[in-house]
Order: C-alpha cells, then sequence, then structure tokens
C-alpha cells in the first residue's frame, strides 16, 4: 500500500486514475483500428496529442501558481503564422523561426507576468485581454490561412527516428523529465506554494512577484512550442486555428488532475489529460460515433473525470494520513 | 462633512462602476469625433440596442462570479436558445405564445444542470459549464445538423426594431432589465446572501445560509439570461446558428470584472457590470466606425481591456 500512495505521488494528484482511462480508452482504439499498434498509428495519435499536452503544460504551471491564463491561444496562433511565414528558404530557416517564435512567447509571458504580478490585474480579467490582443496580431501578420511551413519542421518533428522511435514521444518525453526535474528546483517548490497559499508562502520568504511573473514566461515559452509543434502538424498557417483548443487546455489541465483553485496537481497530469481527450476523439472515430456525440462525449468524459477525481482523492485522503503515521 | 455622509450612504465600490461610465462616455465622445457626420443621438441608440445582448448575458455571468464560479455555458446556451426558437416558431406569430417559455425553460434547465454538477457534485464550476456547454452544443448539433435554417418569427424582429413613444422598444427592455438585475442582486436579500456566499463559503454555511438551494438557482438564472439574450439576438439577426452566442462569452467575463467584481467572489455591483458591459459595446462600435482591418481591431480591443483594468486598480491601490 504504502508503494502505491508512493507511485501515485510520483505521478501527481489525480494522474494514475486518468492514465488507466487512457490506456483503456486506447486499448477500445487499437481493438477497432488495429493498426493503432503498429509505430505508424502510434506516431500519428502522439502527433495529434503534442500540441494540445505542450500548451496544457505550459497551463498547468500558471493555474499551478492559482492564476488563470487565457492568452495561450493567441500565443500558438502567432508562432503558427510566424512560422508559416518565415521558416522558408527565404526566411530564417527552421531553428531561426523557433528561436523567433520562443522570443514571442515569452514577450507575451513577461507582458501578462508584468500585469498580474506586478499591477495586482486579475489574471482571468487581464488575459482575456492579451489574448485578443494576440489573435490580432497573428491576423495582421497573415490576415488568410496560408503560408508555408519549411519541410524541415513539417517532416522532421512529426515523423519517427529510424522508424522505431516518434519525435512527438522524444518531446512529450522531455517534457516530462523536465518536469520531474523542474518541481524539485526552488521555483517549482515556490510556484505550488504560492498556489496553495500566497500568505504562507510570503511569510516563508517566497517572492511571490518573481514566481507568478516566472510562471507566465514559462508557461508563454510552452505555448510557443505548442504552436511551433502545432505549424509541423499542419504545414500551414491560420490565424484562427487554435480558437477551439483554448478550452481544450483547460479541460486536459482538468482531467489531468490539477486542480484550478491552484497548488494541487501537475505537468504530468496535463500531458496524460491531453492524452484522453486525443484518444477519445480517435476511439469515437474509430467506433463510428456521429461526429456531434463527439462534443458529448467530451463533456461527459470532463464531468465524469473530475467525479472520480474527487472520489480518488477523498478515498486516499484517510490512507495518507494512516501512512503518515 | 455632508460629502462625507454621502460617501458613507454609497454602497461601497461605487468608484469603479463610475469610473467605467465615465469612459464609456468618452469613448462615446470619440465616435463624435471620429465621424462628425453621425448623429449622436442614432449612434447611442444603436449602440444601447446592439448593447442589450451583452447587458443581459452578463447579468447571469456577474451572478455567477459573485459566488466565486464562473459560467462558460453562456455562449452555448445563447446559440440553442436562438435555434429553438427559430426551429419552433419556423416564422410563424402563432407559435411564439408556447415556444418562447419552452426555450427559456431548457436554457434554465441547463443552468439548473450546472448549479446541480457544482453544488451536490463537488465539480469546479469552470469545468462544470466547460462540460456542460460540450455537451448541450452536441445536443444542439444532433437536432439541427442538415435541418435548413427556419426563419425566425416575425413578432420577435419587430419586438427588435420597434418604436414606443419614440424610444426603440429594446432600449427600453435594457432600462427594465438593468433595474430589475439591480434591484435583485444589490437590494434583495437574496443578493446580500449571494455576497456572503461568494465572500465566505464556510462562513455563510456555519451562519445557515441555504447555499445549495442558492447556487443551483443562480446558474438557472445564468441559464435563463442566456436564453433572453439568444432569443432576442435571433429576432435582432432575423436568423439563428449554433454558434452565434460564441464571440459573447468573453466579453460578458471581460465586462464582469471590468465592473469592478473580483474573480474570486463576494465584490462587485450589478451597475459595475452594466458599466462594463456598455464600455465594451461601445468600443465595439468604436471600432466597427473606425473601419481597421480586423487584426489591428482586435489588438486595440485587446489593448483597451488591459487599460481599463490598469485604470480601475489604481485608485483601489489608494484605499489600502
Amino acid at each position: 500500500m504504502k508503494i502505491a500512495v508512493k507511485i501515485g505521488r510520483a505521478l501527481g494528484g489525480g494522474a494514475p486514475f486518468a492514465t488507466v482511462v487512457c490506456l483503456v480508452m486506447y486499448a477500445v482504439y487499437a481493438a477497432r483500428a488495429p493498426s493503432a499498434l503498429s509505430i505508424f498509428g502510434i506516431t500519428n495519435v502522439l502527433n495529434d496529442a503534442v500540441v494540445l499536452a505542450i500548451g496544457s503544460a505550459g497551463l498547468t504551471l500558471v493555474i499551478l501558481a492559482g492564476e488563470f491564463d487565457l492568452s495561450g491561444v493567441g500565443v500558438i496562433a502567432i508562432a503558427n503564422v510566424l512560422v508559416a511565414t518565415t521558416s522558408g528558404a527565404s526566411g530564417f530557416g527552421a531553428l531561426g523561426s523557433l528561436a523567433l517564435v520562443l522570443a514571442i512567447g515569452l514577450l507575451v509571458g513577461t507582458v501578462n507576468g508584468v500585469l498580474v504580478a506586478f499591477f495586482q490585474l486579475q489574471s482571468l480579467a487581464a488575459t482575456i485581454g492579451t489574448m485578443i490582443a494576440c489573435e490580432g496580431v497573428a491576423l495582421l501578420i497573415l490576415p488568410a490561412p496560408g503560408g508555408e511551413v519549411s519541410d524541415k519542421i513539417a517532416t522532421g518533428l512529426t515523423g519517427d527516428l529510424a522508424g522505431v522511435i516518434p519525435v512527438a514521444l522524444l518531446i512529450l518525453g522531455g517534457f516530462a523529465a523536465a518536469w520531474f526535474v523542474f518541481k524539485r528546483t526552488s521555483l517549482g517548490v515556490a510556484i505550488y506554494a504560492t498556489g496553495a497559499d500566497a500568505q504562507a508562502a510570503r511569510l516563508s520568504g517566497i517572492d511571490l512577484r518573481r514566481t507568478r511573473l516566472a510562471a507566465f514566461m514559462l508557461a508563454g515559452l510552452c505555448y510557443a512550442f505548442a504552436g511551433y509543434m502545432l505549424s509541423a502538424e499542419t504545414g500551414t498557417g491560420d490565424p484562427r486555428v487554435s480558437s477551439a483548443l483554448l478550452l481544450f487546455m483547460y479541460a486536459a489541465v482538468a482531467i489531468g488532475g490539477t486542480s484550478l483553485s491552484g497548488g494541487k496537481g501537475g505537468v504530468f497530469g496535463s500531458l496524460v489529460g491531453a492524452g484522453i481527450l486525443t484518444v477519445l476523439q480517435k476511439m469515437l472515430f474509430a467506433l463510428g460515433v456521429a461526429e456531434f456525440y463527439t462534443n458529448i462525449f467530451n463533456g461527459i468524459v470532463m464531468i465524469f473525470a473530475l467525479l472520480f477525481g474527487n472520489i480518488v482523492s477523498s478515498l486516499a485522503g484517510p490512507l495518507r494520513r494512516q501512512v503518515a503515521k | 462633512m455632508s460629502a462625507i455622509s454621502l460617501r458613507q450612504r454609497l454602497p461601497e465600490g461605487l468608484g469603479i462602476p463610475l469610473i467605467v461610465f465615465a469612459s464609456t462616455a468618452f469613448l462615446v465622445a470619440v465616435i463624435k469625433l471620429i465621424s462628425p457626420g453621425s448623429v449622436l443621438a442614432q449612434q447611442i441608440e444603436a449602440i444601447l440596442v446592439t448593447a442589450i445582448f451583452l447587458v443581459i448575458a452578463s447579468f447571469g455571468q456577474g451572478l455567477a462570479i459573485l459566488l466565486g464560479g464562473i459560467d462558460l455555458s453562456i455562449g452555448v446556451v445563447m446559440g440553442l436558445a436562438g435555434m429553438m426558437i427559430s426551429g419552433l416558431t419556423n416564422g410563424a406569430d402563432a407559435a411564439l405564445g408556447w415556444a418562447v417559455p419552452a426555450t427559456l425553460a431548457s436554457c434554465a434547465a441547463i443552468g439548473v444542470f450546472n448549479g446541480l454538477g457544482i453544488a451536490l457534485a463537488g465539480i469546479p464550476p469552470f469545468i462544470m459549464t466547460l462540460a456542460s456547454g460540450s455537451i448541450f452544443f452536441g445536443v444542439g448539433l444532433g437536432f439541427t445538423a442538415g435541418a435548413a435554417q427556419r426563419p425566425v418569427a416575425p413578432a420577435l424582429q419587430k419586438l427588435m426594431s420597434g418604436h414606443f413613444f419614440g424610444l426603440p422598444l429594446p432600449v427600453l427592455l435594457l432600462a427594465a432589465f438593468a433595474l430589475a438585475a439591480m434591484a435583485f442582486q444589490n437590494g434583495s436579500v437574496e443578493g446580500r446572501r449571494l455576497y456572503a456566499i461568494g465572500s465566505n463559503a464556510k462562513a455563510a454555511r456555519i451562519v445557515g445560509l441555504p447555499i445549495y438551494p442558492l447556487t443551483v438557482a443562480v446558474y438557472g438564472i445564468s441559464g435563463l439570461c442566456a436564453g433572453i439574450a439568444g432569443v432576442l439576438l435571433a429576432g435582432y439577426a432575423s436568423a439563428a446558428t449554433l454558434d452565434m452566442g460564441d464571440p459573447f462569452l468573453m466579453p460578458t467575463i471581460a465586462a464582469v470584472v471590468i465592473g469592478g467584481a473580483r474573480v474570486t467572489g463576494g465584490r462587485g455591483l450589478y451597475l459595475g457590470t452594466f458599466a462594463g458591459a456598455l464600455f465594451l459595446s461601445v468600443l465595439e462600435t468604436i471600432i466597427t466606425v473606425l473601419s481597421l482591418s480586423q487584426g489591428l481591431r482586435d489588438i486595440i480591443e485587446g489593448a483597451i481591456i488591459v487599460i481599463a483594468l490598469l485604470l480601475q486598480t489604481a485608485p483601489a491601490k489608494k484605499r489600502y
């Protein structure tokens, strides 16, 4: 039992349950579409999941710090149109556009962070403003869908290495590994502490403003990279492509067991949450369910993930206390 | 002396709504500046007519936020209400008598569903309303997929374009709604209780306030308001689409927060929400008058929302 609790803790909050749900749905999907078990099928699913996963990973950092961030879709839109217009031979190339995109993400994250941490604006409202402004910038850069993403990005990031390991898996694995290191750093601990109880965190010597600013900046970087991956995925630019992502990002975070009031949960859960939402679409499609039912199932899965998360944590509560004794 | 007693008599937090009203008046003056040919009274009339959707929908959002929650299903419910009223009436006034109550009851039922999930099952409002929005959008898609679009009853269209004693009917409706909303949120016992729950749920529970029924009622009202806004929007546009409410979701939140409410609940007057909704509607008009590209419009709108928020934190800081 001790070991189970330890594993549960290592995975962070509601993640174990979410992981099981994800695997079960993948099994159903694979039973209907055997190609899901081939390297090609796995790469395909991972490519579909990676944008949402990285975006919601960034969002998780802000939510853990006890704030909201709606600007993610705006940053993803800017990143997408920038890659579509600058990654070609006449532009900055694959690495140049990556650097450009990350710089923009960092800039937007800094603006958000300064508004929230230093000017004390309510994050939900301030980031509505920056989200709308970012979408405007994306429309200025590329008013209509178009542009072209360089082949290096489009094929390089969506394929697999030597036909064995999908590139998307490496990226997701990298994020998960970075997270396990990051959450033990002093900044990681500060983010949890700030979200759990800002007053207590301040009294124990944590600089709340710097912590919040850092969370928004890191989130901005993640959104920008998510936008880069989205461009690799679609191979083209579309200033409006990301608006549907916003609510999915929040859904992934919540399904992954991160509390929207801050301080509880983790990035790993959000990666799994993104996986659940992606595999759910695949499973329903493989089962031949009509498209409008997918919306209904998305909603139901969200509610049930939260319900089971509540039940599991209320069961685990007394258990943990016993172990602590 | 009298100034002090006046300030004491004013409800707390009235400063922010007044600032927002002043900024709104400033924006109206800007409209006059940038298009000198326009008649100001007509401009204001047009702004008020189009503001009604946001004013009504953001009342529900304001109540949810007052409780420390949020309602993300408003956009979907507005679209559903529009689709339902046009589907049920199919261009005939005769059906309005039962179609309007049926539509509004369904919308309120969606709100009650949200409230039950939040109050009884303990699901965070953000997720509950997001999920129910997704679910009922799916239901709406299932009912309307492939069906031809139906015309809205002419009486509703007349309601949105008619006049009464020289004033447009929607403006009268807007005024009546704002007064009723203000009376509920800041004048009734139930309203006071919502503030109590929003600022400290634990204390409210100990005092014995009916938290669960009030939570369900608030989300029910929010669904109802979104329904009314959707029905009126369908009448105004004389047609309905399932996603026509989506552009209103973010502005409802922005209106409430610009009006001085705290996202964590317990603070904010309806007057503030009303001012925020008018402000955003004027902003929308001004940006349309400027005939800029959509990209520039968005940048200006986003920047002004942030500036409006910055302006209202300045006086708040001085107080503490």
